[in-house]
């Protein structure tokens, strides 16, 4: 249908309320509550959905990293890991992990589904929902589609809830809020991580 | 795999049918009951009325505003890169898909969960057109290897065992894969990675659209919406046209309620504003975004008196609590949707003989309003339609005189005591030791499978 017949058969409408002011919400889970810490409540949710945190002075963040990926050895590097990608990307070599960057292993989709872990940074982290916030920019794939997901979150970045995300979205073609492995209840209601994305998701907040 | 089981059945017979299957009656509380207590734990923490209010409030308003939204989001998502198309009916919709996919030169193609694409019957229209498509959401893969359909909006298959799912994989892996959910979900991880790596084109609904942004916002646990919008050269998403919200700061209100509604989470692990195609610098995504919006039957309910029922984000909360879907499945209600939402949607969408009885196929508690994140009156619009299908002399003439005295004598204090005593004696006349085990007439239906107490003298 051309666009203009498709939108007038839609004003027949009943009139509606007033758009309501959204500025200020009522308390909502998805909200930071009264005495919340912003670190501790980003661990409780994100441990509560299965995945695991650590918290880091810049300077281990690449150990950490390292120590993360564990037998992991066919890895992607994103390239939004800001001041941590060189010392990343040294600590890895050191460690004999050949990694590659995300974007050539997304070019070879045999490579793309090889892959046993990726390191992703993000665009922001969500305290109330354990989220992490993933920018078209990085990879739309790159924190789904391997079966470890390790992802660098300055603390900086970290936000209250989901409200405040709203507000400061990254710029991108997609957004992707991201909390705890892929998971799956469809059998009987049996919880199963790593349906479609990782089945482990660990975070490492840079201080 | 058609959506429409309507056609020359009866809800007593479909319903008959579903209550012979013993798994399924223990299967849905179990399945929906944990939801249902996250649900009200998590907006025990929160200012649940005020929150349902917002909710309303901003579809209620979007709803009635459809116009000016979707001239904005088409504009919004244009700016974007993203190609809108306008859909008026099932048929115009499933030949806009096909041809993007041929003009796409695609083959394969991979799904995730819609219930949009099953009241269009999308599926089978792009077979047809020859086309493979693939869905990637476990349940739904389920499904359509068994030639099935979903039977709840979030669970499709809350009415399979998981021996039915070990014999549906063990038949296409060519051995026998046990009976252990955690298997069966890597077998199926495993080939339906393989397939999102081939795949050409990804179609997913739409939870919301944003008309501010022109995005389109999905949710989902499993991750393979995301892969649908990442891996393959073509995204589409299909949204019904009432999806709309105005504002991304909207998603603050409507998100937690359709996911603590829906799963009882306190997020979905996955939620992506997708917003058109790969972008310069990107390292992945699709070449084109296309949003396909559809009306299918919604825009004549538009200044209705069931207007409301457009508010719906579709959770499946309704479903969870209602004592009939509980009992008979989402199968019994003969058409895509189960449940409250299905009582109420499949007589407006399907306005047969058939899907008009779908309305009665409640007990009228009201549980579901009480539930529902948007506070729809469906209760209200359940009495309405069963009102308006009087008015269509769609029942027989029997019903039609009992309802018309009812009516009347319900609405004078004295006829209706007058009408109390009679009722209460006339029990009485068909009593044994004050329980009616066998009425007369419409009495028949009620005492044949449990026997019918006689009210209480009021004491004084
Ligand atoms: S009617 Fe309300 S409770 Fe039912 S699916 Fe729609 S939004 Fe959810």
């Amino acid at each position: 249908m051309e666009r203009d017949a498709f939108i007038a058969r839609l004003a027949a409408a009943r009139p509606g309320p007033p758009l309501p002011d959204v500025s200020s919400l009522p308390a909502v889970h998805t909200e930071l509550r009264p005495g919340d810490e912003l670190y501790a409540r980003f661990v409780h949710e994100l441990t509560a959905v299965n995945g695991t945190c650590e918290l880091r002075p810049a300077a281990a963040v690449s150990a950490a990293v390292v120590a993360a990926l564990g037998d992991a050895r066919r890895v992607a590097l994103g390239a939004d890991l800001g001041d941590h990608q060189a010392p990343v990307e040294g600590a890895l070599a050191a460690a004999g992990i050949a990694a590659i960057a995300y974007e050539e292993a997304v070019a070879d989709r045999a490579v793309l589904g090889a892959l046993e872990a990726t390191v992703t940074g993000c665009a922001l982290a969500v305290a109330a929902t354990g989220s992490i916030v993933i920018s078209a920019a990085a990879g739309r794939a790159a924190a789904l589609i391997a079966p470890l997901h390790v992802c660098v979150v300055p603390a900086e970045h970290l936000v209250g809830g989901l409200a405040e995300a709203l507000r400061i979205l990254p710029p991108g073609s997609l957004t992707a809020f991201q909390s705890g492995p892929s998971r799956t209840a469809d059998i009987e209601k049996v919880l199963i991580l790593g349906m479609h994305g990782p089945g482990a998701t660990h975070v490492i907040v840079a201080t | 795999m058609s959506g429409d089981h309507l056609t020359g059945t009866t809800f007593e017979g479909r319903a008959a049918e579903q209550l012979a299957k013993p798994f399924q009656r223990k299967a849905i509380p179990a399945a929906v009951d944990g939801t249902v207590a996250h649900s009200r734990a998590l907006f025990a923490t929160g200012d649940r009325e005020r929150l349902r209010e917002l909710g309303r409030d901003i579809r209620a308003h979007a709803v009635a505003n459809l116009p000016e939204y979707v001239a904005a989001f088409t504009d919004a998502a244009e700016a974007n890169g993203t190609r809108v198309h306008f859909a008026g009916d099932a048929t115009e919709a499933n030949a806009i898909v096909a041809g993007i996919c041929r003009d796409a030169g695609a083959q394969l193609i991979v799904k995730s969960k819609s219930m949009l694409t099953e009241e269009i019957e999308l599926n089978p229209a792009l077979e047809a057109a020859g086309f493979e498509v693939v869905e990637t959401d476990l349940g739904e893969y389920v499904v359509q290897i068994a030639n099935d359909r979903p039977s709840h909006i979030i669970g499709p298959i809350i009415h399979k065992t998981r021996g039915e799912v070990r014999e549906l994989f063990s038949a296409i892996a060519g051995r026998d894969l046990g009976d252990d959910p955690r298997a069966l979900t890597a077998f199926a991880r495993e080939q339906l990675r393989d397939v999102f790596l081939r795949a050409d084109v990804g179609i997913t609904g739409g939870n919301f659209a944003v008309a501010e942004s022109g995005s389109v916002v999905l949710v989902t646990n499993e991750g393979n919406a995301r892969l649908a919008t990442s891996l393959p050269r073509v995204h589409i998403a299909l949204v019904g046209v009432e999806r709309l919200l105005p504002r991304t700061a909207d998603l603050s209100v409507l998100i937690p309620l359709l996911v603590a509604s829906g799963t009882g989470q306190q997020l979905t692990t996955y939620l992506s504003i997708a917003s058109g195609p790969r972008r310069e610098g990107e390292p992945d995504g699709p070449d084109e975004m296309h949003v396909v919006l559809v009306d299918g039957g919604r825009s004549a309910i538009l200044g209705t008196g069931y207007q409301d029922i457009l508010n719906c984000i579709r959770c499946g909360a309704c479903q969870n609590v209602c004592p009939v879907y509980r009992q008979v499945g989402g199968h019994a209600y003969g058409w895509v949707y189960g449940g409250p939402i299905g009582a109420v949607l499949t007589p407006l969408f399907k306005p047969s003989a058939e899907g008009l009885e779908v309305a009665h196929a409640s007990s009228l508690c009201a549980a579901c309003d009480d539930v529902c994140p948007v506070k729809i009156p469906l209760h209200d619009l359940l009495v309405d339609l069963r009102r308006d299908r009087v008015g269509r002399r769609i029942p027989g003439r029997f019903e039609r005189l009992a309802y018309g005295a009812w009516s009347r004598a319900w609405s004078s204090p004295l006829l209706y005591r007058l009408s109390g005593r009679v009722g209460i004696a006339s029990l009485r006349l068909l009593a044994r030791g004050g329980v009616v085990r066998r009425g007369l007439g419409p009495l028949r239906r009620w005492t044949r499978d449990r026997d019918l107490l006689l009210p209480g003298r009021r004491r004084r």
